[in-house]
C-alpha cells in the first residue's frame, strides 16, 4: 500500500506539471489552431530562469528572503520572464507566418523550438545543472501511519492545484473567459461583438507560457537536475494530456494532465519504469482511435 | 466578355509567350542539370575534398533519401508525419539484428529492411490514417518515441539498449564490397538516383495525381472516386519502406547504430527538409537535404550556435518563403508536364484526336437498365439524417427519371445539400435507402458510388486549387483506370496507353465546357464562374449517367447562367440524367422536367415546374406568403 | 431624416474575383432597408465589409459621415454597428446567458449596470424562451431559438444600426413569421435602424421602407419598398411573379 500512496503523490506532482504545461498548449491551440512546439522549451526556460535567480550572487535571494521567500521570488521572476518570452515568440515566429497556412506555421514552431532549446544550451551550457541544495526546502511531514511526504511536494501540489482552480474560474466563470472561448470558437463573430482578437492572443501567449514557466521551476526544485532539452519530454506528455482531455478544452487539459501523471506513476510503481513512456503513448493512440475527441470532448462534424 | 475574363486571357497569352522562351530555359535547365551530375560524379576526386567531406556527401545522400521518403507522405499526400525516424530506425535495427544474429548478407537485408519498415507502418497506420492533421502529427510523434524507447529498453536482449548494436557488416556484392567513403558515396547516390527516377514516374501517373488530389481536398478527392484510405496507406507504406532502406545503408556504413541516431530531432529535420524544399518537390527535397547537412558543417566553428542559427533561419524562411525554396511548378510545363510519352508537340492536335475518340452518347448499362425497369435513375426511399438532434432530412422520397432534369428546390437550410451528401455517400443515412438504377447504394462510400455512374459538384466550389485544370478534370477519369503502383513507377506501355486515354477524356470534357484554353492554368487562378464550370467538367470526366449539381448557377451573372442552361440542355440531349439544387427560378422553370420542393427536411411538393408555381404550400414556404 | 449609414462606390474582391463592384447605399436613421438578391449576389459580402470583417478594395463606408475604414473591426460594435451573421453563429459550447453577456462586451464599461439590466430584461421579453433556456448550452437550442439568441445577442449593446443577414434561413414558416414580427417590434420599440439581407423577398419588402436589388455584385435596382413590390422585374425574379403569369 505504501507504494500506492507514494506513487499517488508522485503522480499528482508530475501530473500537475503536465496539467500546467497542457493549459498553455490548449489555450494556444484554441485560438490559433497551432501545436506550439516551442511550449515545452518555454518550460525549460522557466526552469533555468528559476535556477539563475536562486544561484545568482551565490544564493543572494535565498539569503535575503529565506528559503521559501527565495522560491517565491524565483517563481515570480521565471513566470514573468517566460511570459514575456511567450509574447516575443508570438510576435516574431507566429504572427508573420499566420496567413501562410498551417504547415509553414508548424515549421516555424519547430524552428522556434530548436532556437529556444539551443539558445538555452548556448547560455547555460550543454550539461546538467543542479538547483542549489541551500535553496531547496528539505522538511517532510508525516501524513498518516509511516507515510511521509516532503513539504516541497505538498506545496507544489497545492499551489499547482490552486492555480488550476484560478484558471478554471477565469476561463469558465468570467466574461473574459467566455470571450476567450468565444474567440477560439469563432473569430469573426467574436470580432463583431467587439472582442479584440489580438488582445486574446497576447493574453494566451503570456499566461500559457507563464504557467509553463512555473511548472519548470517546480520541476527543477523537485528533481533538482535540469538540462537544456528537459522540456521536450514534458511538452510531449502535456500535449498527450491535451488530447486526453479534448483538444482546445482547457479544463479537459488540466484533468488530462493529472490523469496522465497518475497513470504514469502507477505504471512506473507497479509495472515498469523503463516502459512507462511507451505505455503513455499507447494510451494516446488508443484514445485517438476509440474516442478522438478526448474523454470530455464533443463531436463536431465537418461541414461539406 | 467581363474585365476579369479579359485580363485573364491576356495573362494566358503572356504565359504562352513565355513558354516560347522556355524552350531556351529548358536548354539552360538541362545544362545546369548536366553540370550538377558531372559535379556529383567527380566530387570525391575534386581537390581539397578529403574523406571527411566525402562522408558529408554521403550524408547528404542519406538525408536526400529520407527527405524523399517523407516527401511522399507529407509532400504528396499532406499527411503530417513527425515520426519518420521510427521507420528509419526499424530499417537500421532490422539490418543490424539480422546481420549480427543470423549473418544474413547486408544486400539481402536491404529489401528486407524496406519490407519490415513498410509492414510495420502498415500495421500502425491502418487504425490511425483517417485522423486529421494535428492528431496524426501527435500520434506519429508517439510512434517515434515508442520505437526509440523500445530500442533503448533492449527487449529480449536484441537491441543492446543505449549502447546500440556494433559489428554491422558492409554491403558485399560478391565481386566487390562497398567499404571506403568514396564507395559509400557512390552507393547511396546510385540508390537515391534510382529512387528519384521511380518517384518522377510515380508523380506523373494516376497514383501520384491521386495523392495530390487528397492533399488538395480530401473530401473532393473521395467524391471524385478516389479511394482516399487506400492511397494514404499506400503513400505511408512506400515512404516508410524507403526510410527503411536508408536505415539499412546508414547501419552498413557506420557499422554501429544506437537509439540516439533516431530521436525526435531527426524526424523534425526530415519534416524541415520537405518544407524547406517545397511540398511535393523532388529537387526541393534534395536541396533541403543538402542545406540541413551542409549548413551545420559550414558553421562548425560556431559549434554551440549552429543549431540556434538553424532554428532562426527556419522561422525566417517561413516568413519570407512559406511555399519552400523550389516548389513544384505545374503551370509552366504544359501538358507535357503530365509525363505521358509521345504526346503531339501541338496541343491542338491532341484535342482533335481526343474529340474524335470521345463518346458522343452516354453509354447505357446493359443489365442494370433492365433491373430499373420504369426508367427511374435514382430513388431515395424514406431517407433520414440527423445532426446532434436536429433533423436535417426527414423520411425523404425522391425520384429522378432517366434522361430528365429534376430540380430540388427549397429555402436555404432546408436540407437539400445534406440529401445530396447522403446520395453520394458522404453521409450514411440513419434510415431509408438510396437506389441507383435499381440497386442499393446507401451503404457504399463515395469512391465506390462514382464508378457506378453518379457524379456531383459542390455548392461551395471544391476544386483542387493548386493543380492545373486538366489535372483537375483527369481526377474524374481516375476511377475507371486500373494501373497501380509498379506499372506507374515503370511507366509500362499499357499504363501509358491508359494515361493517354484519361488525358483524352479530360481534354474532351474540358473542351466541351469551353475551358480548353485554360488547361494548363492552376484551378485557383480561374474566375469564379469558370471554376464552377470546371467542376462540372471534372464530374463529367467520370463518365457518369447521373450528374448531381449543387447550385450550379449561384454567383453566375446572366450571360454565364444563359451559357450554363445551354450546357445542361446539351448534356441531357447526350443522354445524361441531371439532378439539380437550384435557387434561380429562371433556371428551374426554364429547363427542368420535374421539381421537388423540400422544406425543413421534408418533401412538401413534387410536380411539373409550372404547377409548382401555383402550389399554395410552395408559395408560402419558399416564395413567401402574401401579406 | 439624416443619413446614418452611407456606402459609396464600394468594391470588394476575393483574390482576383470581385464580389462587389462599386455599390452605393444610403440608409436614413430609423429606417429599415432591405437588400435582396440571389445566392452569390454579394449580399453577405456587403454586410461583412460594413462590419469590417473583410477588407475593402475601394470606396467608402461612413457612419454619420465618419469613415469607418480607420477603425479596426472590433471597434465598430462600440460605435453602434452590430452584425447578426448568416447562419446564427451562436457560440455552441457557451451557455445562452454567456452568449448574451458577450453581446455587451463592447459597451459594458460605458453602460450603467441598471441600463444593461433593463436591456437584458427587454430582450427576455422579446424572446421569453431565451430566459427559460439561459443555463443551457447554445448548441442545444433549436434552429429558431438559435436565431433568436443571435438577434438577442446583437441587441445587448443597443446598436444604432443592426445588420441582419438572412434571419429566416432554414426556419419553418411559422418561425419566419415570428422572427419578422420581432424585427418589426424591435424597430418600433427602440427605433433601431436596420439593414436586412433576405432571400425571402416578400417578407423583407413587407417590413422595409426601402429596398436594394443586388445582382452579381452590382445594384440592379433600388426604390421604395412599395414600388419594388409592384416592379415587374422584381416580381418575376424574386416574388414568384412568374407563377401569376403561368397560372
Amino acid at each position: 500500500m505504501d507504494m500506492f500512496y507514494e506513487q499517488l503523490v508522485n503522480g499528482l506532482a508530475i501530473g500537475s506539471f503536465y496539467a500546467l504545461v497542457a493549459i498553455g498548449y490548449s489555450m494556444v491551440y484554441g485560438v490559433m489552431k497551432l501545436i506550439n512546439f516551442a511550449h515545452g522549451d518555454l518550460f525549460t526556460l522557466g526552469s533555468y530562469l528559476g535556477y539563475t535567480i536562486l544561484v545568482a550572487g551565490s544564493g543572494w535571494v535565498t539569503g535575503v528572503f529565506g528559503v521559501w521567500g527565495g522560491i517565491v521570488v524565483s517563481i515570480l521572476g521565471a513566470m514573468l520572464g517566460v511570459g514575456l518570452a511567450g509574447l516575443a515568440l508570438e510576435r516574431v515566429a507566429y504572427k508573420p507566418v499566420y496567413k501562410a497556412g498551417r504547415l509553414p506555421l508548424v515549421v516555424s514552431a519547430l524552428g522556434a523550438s530548436i532556437f529556444l532549446s539551443n539558445g538555452i544550451m548556448a547560455v547555460w551550457g550543454p550539461r546538467f545543472q543542479a538547483y542549489p541544495m541551500t535553496s531547496v526546502p528539505s522538511g517532510s511531514l508525516v501524513l498518516f501511519g509511516d507515510f511521509r511526504i516532503t513539504v516541497l511536494k505538498l506545496v507544489t501540489i497545492i499551489i499547482s492545484l490552486a492555480l488550476m482552480a484560478l484558471i478554471y474560474f477565469i476561463v469558465e466563470k468570467t466574461l473574459f473567459g467566455a470571450a476567450i472561448r468565444a474567440a477560439a470558437l469563432d473569430r469573426d463573430t467574436a470580432t463583431i461583438l467587439g472582442i479584440d482578437f489580438r488582445k486574446i492572443i497576447l493574453f494566451v501567449f503570456f499566461v500559457g507560457p507563464a504557467l509553463g514557466g512555473l511548472a519548470g521551476v517546480f520541476a527543477g526544485l523537485n528533481y533538482t537536475r535540469i538540462i537544456f532539452n528537459l522540456g521536450w519530454g514534458y511538452g510531449l506528455k502535456a500535449f498527450t494530456a491535451v488530447i486526453l482531455g479534448g483538444i482546445g478544452n482547457i479544463p479537459g487539459a488540466m484533468l488530462g494532465g493529472l490523469l496522465l501523471g497518475l497513470m504514469e506513476a502507477m505504471f512506473e510503481g507497479f509495472v515498469s519504469g523503463a516502459w512507462k513512456n511507451v505505455f503513455v503513448f499507447i494510451i494516446l493512440i488508443v484514445i485517438l482511435i476509440v474516442r478522438p475527441t478526448g474523454i470530455i470532448g464533443e463531436k463536431i462534424a465537418e461541414k461539406v | 466578355m467581363s474585365d476579369v475574363t479579359r485580363n485573364f486571357l491576356q495573362r494566358i497569352a503572356r504565359l504562352q509567350k513565355r513558354s516560347a522562351f522556355s524552350a531556351l530555359d529548358k536548354r539552360i535547365q538541362w545544362g545546369l542539370l548536366a553540370a550538377l551530375a558531372v559535379f556529383m560524379l567527380a566530387y570525391p576526386f575534386l581537390p581539397f575534398i578529403n574523406n571527411y567531406w566525402i562522408d558529408v556527401g554521403f550524408f547528404v545522400g542519406i538525408y536526400a533519401l529520407l527527405g524523399l521518403s517523407l516527401n511522399i507522405i507529407l509532400g504528396e499526400v499532406g499527411l503530417f508525419n513527425l515520426g519518420q525516424a521510427a521507420f528509419y530506425a526499424i530499417g537500421a535495427y532490422t539490418t543490424a539484428i539480422l546481420y549480427t544474429q543470423l549473418h544474413i548478407p547486408i544486400i539481402i537485408l536491404l529489401p528486407i529492411s524496406a519490407l519490415v519498415a513498410g509492414g510495420f507502418a502498415y500495421l500502425v497506420a491502418s487504425p490511425i490514417i483517417h485522423l486529421r492533421g494535428d492528431y496524426l502529427c501527435i500520434v506519429t510523434i508517439g510512434i517515434g518515441e515508442i520505437v526509440r524507447i523500445t530500442a533503448l529498453n533492449n527487449p529480449f536482449g536484441l537491441t543492446n539498449g543505449a549502447n546500440g548494436i556494433t559489428g554491422i557488416g558492409n554491403p558485399d556484392f560478391g565481386l566487390f564490397a562497398v567499404r571506403t567513403s568514396t564507395q559509400f558515396y557512390y552507393y547511396i547516390w546510385i540508390i537515391v538516383g534510382l529512387v528519384i527516377l521511380g518517384l518522377i514516374n510515380l508523380q506523373k501517373s494516376r497514383v501520384g495525381r491521386a495523392w495530390n488530389y487528397i492533399r488538395e481536398d480530401e473530401i473532393a478527392a473521395e467524391a471524385n472516386g478516389i479511394d482516399v484510405r487506400h492511397y494514404k496507406l499506400l503513400a505511408f507504406v512506400i515512404g516508410t519502406a524507403l526510410a527503411g532502406i536508408a536505415g539499412n545503408v546508414f547501419g552498413s556504413k557506420f557499422m554501429i547504430i544506437s537509439p540516439s541516431n533516431f530521436t525526435f530531432m531527426e524526424s523534425c529535420l526530415l519534416f524541415v527538409i520537405v518544407l524547406l524544399g517545397g511540398l511535393g518537390s523532388i529537387p526541393g527535397s534534395l536541396l533541403g537535404a543538402a542545406i540541413i547537412v551542409i549548413f551545420p558543417e559550414i558553421f562548425r566553428q560556431f559549434a554551440t550556435y549552429r543549431m540556434l542559427f538553424f532554428g532562426a533561419i527556419l522561422i525566417i524562411m517561413m516568413i519570407f518563403r512559406p511555399e519552400g525554396i523550389l516548389p513544384r511548378r505545374r503551370e509552366r510545363t504544359g501538358l507535357r508536364g503530365l509525363g505521358i510519352r509521345k504526346l503531339p508537340q501541338d496541343e491542338g492536335k491532341l484535342l482533335e484526336e481526343a474529340l474524335q475518340k470521345a463518346p458522343k452518347k452516354v453509354e447505357k448499362p446493359g443489365q442494370a437498365n433492365a433491373a430499373s425497369g420504369e426508367g427511374i435513375a435514382l430513388e431515395t426511399q424514406h431517407v433520414s439524417m440527423n445532426f446532434g438532434g436536429l433533423v436535417a432530412v426527414n423520411k425523404f422520397d425522391l425520384k429522378v427519371r432517366e434522361g430528365e432534369i429534376t430540380s430540388l428546390i427549397g429555402p436555404n437550410g432546408a436540407g437539400k445539400t445534406t440529401l445530396f451528401n447522403v446520395i453520394t455517400g458522404i453521409y450514411r443515412p440513419e434510415s431509408g435507402k438510396v437506389l441507383f438504377e435499381g440497386r442499393e447504394i446507401s451503404n457504399l462510400k463515395p469512391h465506390q458510388i462514382i464508378p457506378r455512374g453518379v457524379a456531383r459538384t459542390f455548392q461551395n466550389i471544391r476544386l483542387f486549387p493548386s493543380l492545373t485544370c486538366i489535372e483537375n478534370v483527369m481526377s474524374g477519369a481516375h476511377c475507371h483506370a486500373h494501373h497501380g503502383l509498379w506499372a506507374s513507377i515503370l511507366h509500362l506501355p499499357a499504363q501509358q496507353r491508359e494515361e493517354r486515354h484519361i488525358l483524352n477524356l479530360a481534354a474532351y470534357r474540358l473542351h466541351q465546357v469551353g475551358l480548353w484554353e485554360y488547361r494548363n492554368e492552376l484551378a485557383r487562378n480561374l474566375p469564379y464562374g469558370k471554376q464552377k464550370t470546371l467542376e462540372i467538367a471534372r464530374a463529367l470526366a467520370s463518365s457518369p449517367r447521373l450528374l448531381i449539381l449543387d447550385e450550379p448557377s449561384s454567383g453566375l451573372n446572366d450571360a454565364e447562367t444563359e451559357e450554363l442552361m445551354g450546357l445542361l440542355t446539351r448534356l441531357v440531349a447526350e443522354g445524361f440524367t441531371l439532378l439539380l439544387i437550384e435557387h434561380d427560378m429562371n433556371v428551374v422553370m426554364g429547363i427542368s422536367n420535374s421539381v421537388t420542393v423540400m422544406e425543413m427536411g421534408t418533401k412538401i411538393a413534387e410536380d411539373l415546374p409550372r404547377k409548382i408555381y401555383n402550389n399554395p404550400k410552395v408559395i408560402e414556404a419558399y416564395l413567401g406568403k402574401e401579406e | 431624416m439624416s443619413t446614418l449609414l452611407s456606402v459609396e462606390n464600394l468594391t470588394v474582391a476575393y483574390g482576383a474575383v470581385e464580389a462587389l463592384k462599386g455599390i452605393s447605399l444610403e440608409i436614413p436613421e430609423g429606417n429599415i432597408a432591405a437588400v435582396l438578391g440571389a445566392n452569390g449576389a454579394g449580399k453577405t459580402t456587403l454586410l461583412k465589409a460594413i462590419s469590417g470583417l473583410i477588407p475593402i478594395k475601394s470606396g467608402s463606408i461612413k457612419l454619420r459621415g465618419e469613415d469607418l475604414s480607420r477603425y479596426p473591426a472590433f471597434h465598430l460594435s462600440e460605435m453602434g454597428i452590430m452584425h447578426v451573421p448568416e447562419g446564427r453563429r451562436v457560440f455552441a459550447t457557451l451557455s445562452v446567458e454567456e452568449n448574451l453577456n458577450l453581446g455587451s462586451w463592447s459597451t459594458r464599461r460605458k453602460t450603467p449596470a441598471q441600463d444593461l439590466q433593463r436591456t437584458m430584461e427587454w430582450i427576455y421579453t422579446l424572446f421569453p424562451i431565451l430566459k427559460v433556456r439561459r443555463k443551457q448550452l447554445a448548441g442545444t437550442l433549436s434552429g429558431g431559438e438559435q436565431q433568436m439568441l443571435s438577434i438577442g445577442r446583437g441587441l445587448v449593446s443597443q446598436p444604432k444600426i443592426l445588420l441582419l443577414d438572412e434571419p429566416s434561413l432554414g426556419l419553418a414558416p411559422v418561425l419566419v413569421l415570428e422572427i419578422f414580427r420581432v424585427i418589426r417590434q424591435i424597430h418600433e420599440e427602440q427605433g433601431v435602424t436596420i439593414l436586412l439581407v433576405e432571400q425571402n423577398a416578400r417578407k423583407a419588402l413587407g417590413i422595409a421602407n426601402y429596398g436594394y436589388i443586388l445582382e452579381t455584385g452590382k445594384i440592379a435596382l433600388h426604390d421604395a419598398a412599395e414600388a419594388l413590390k409592384t416592379n415587374e422585374h422584381v416580381k418575376s425574379a424574386y416574388l414568384g411573379g412568374q407563377a401569376a403569369r403561368a397560372g
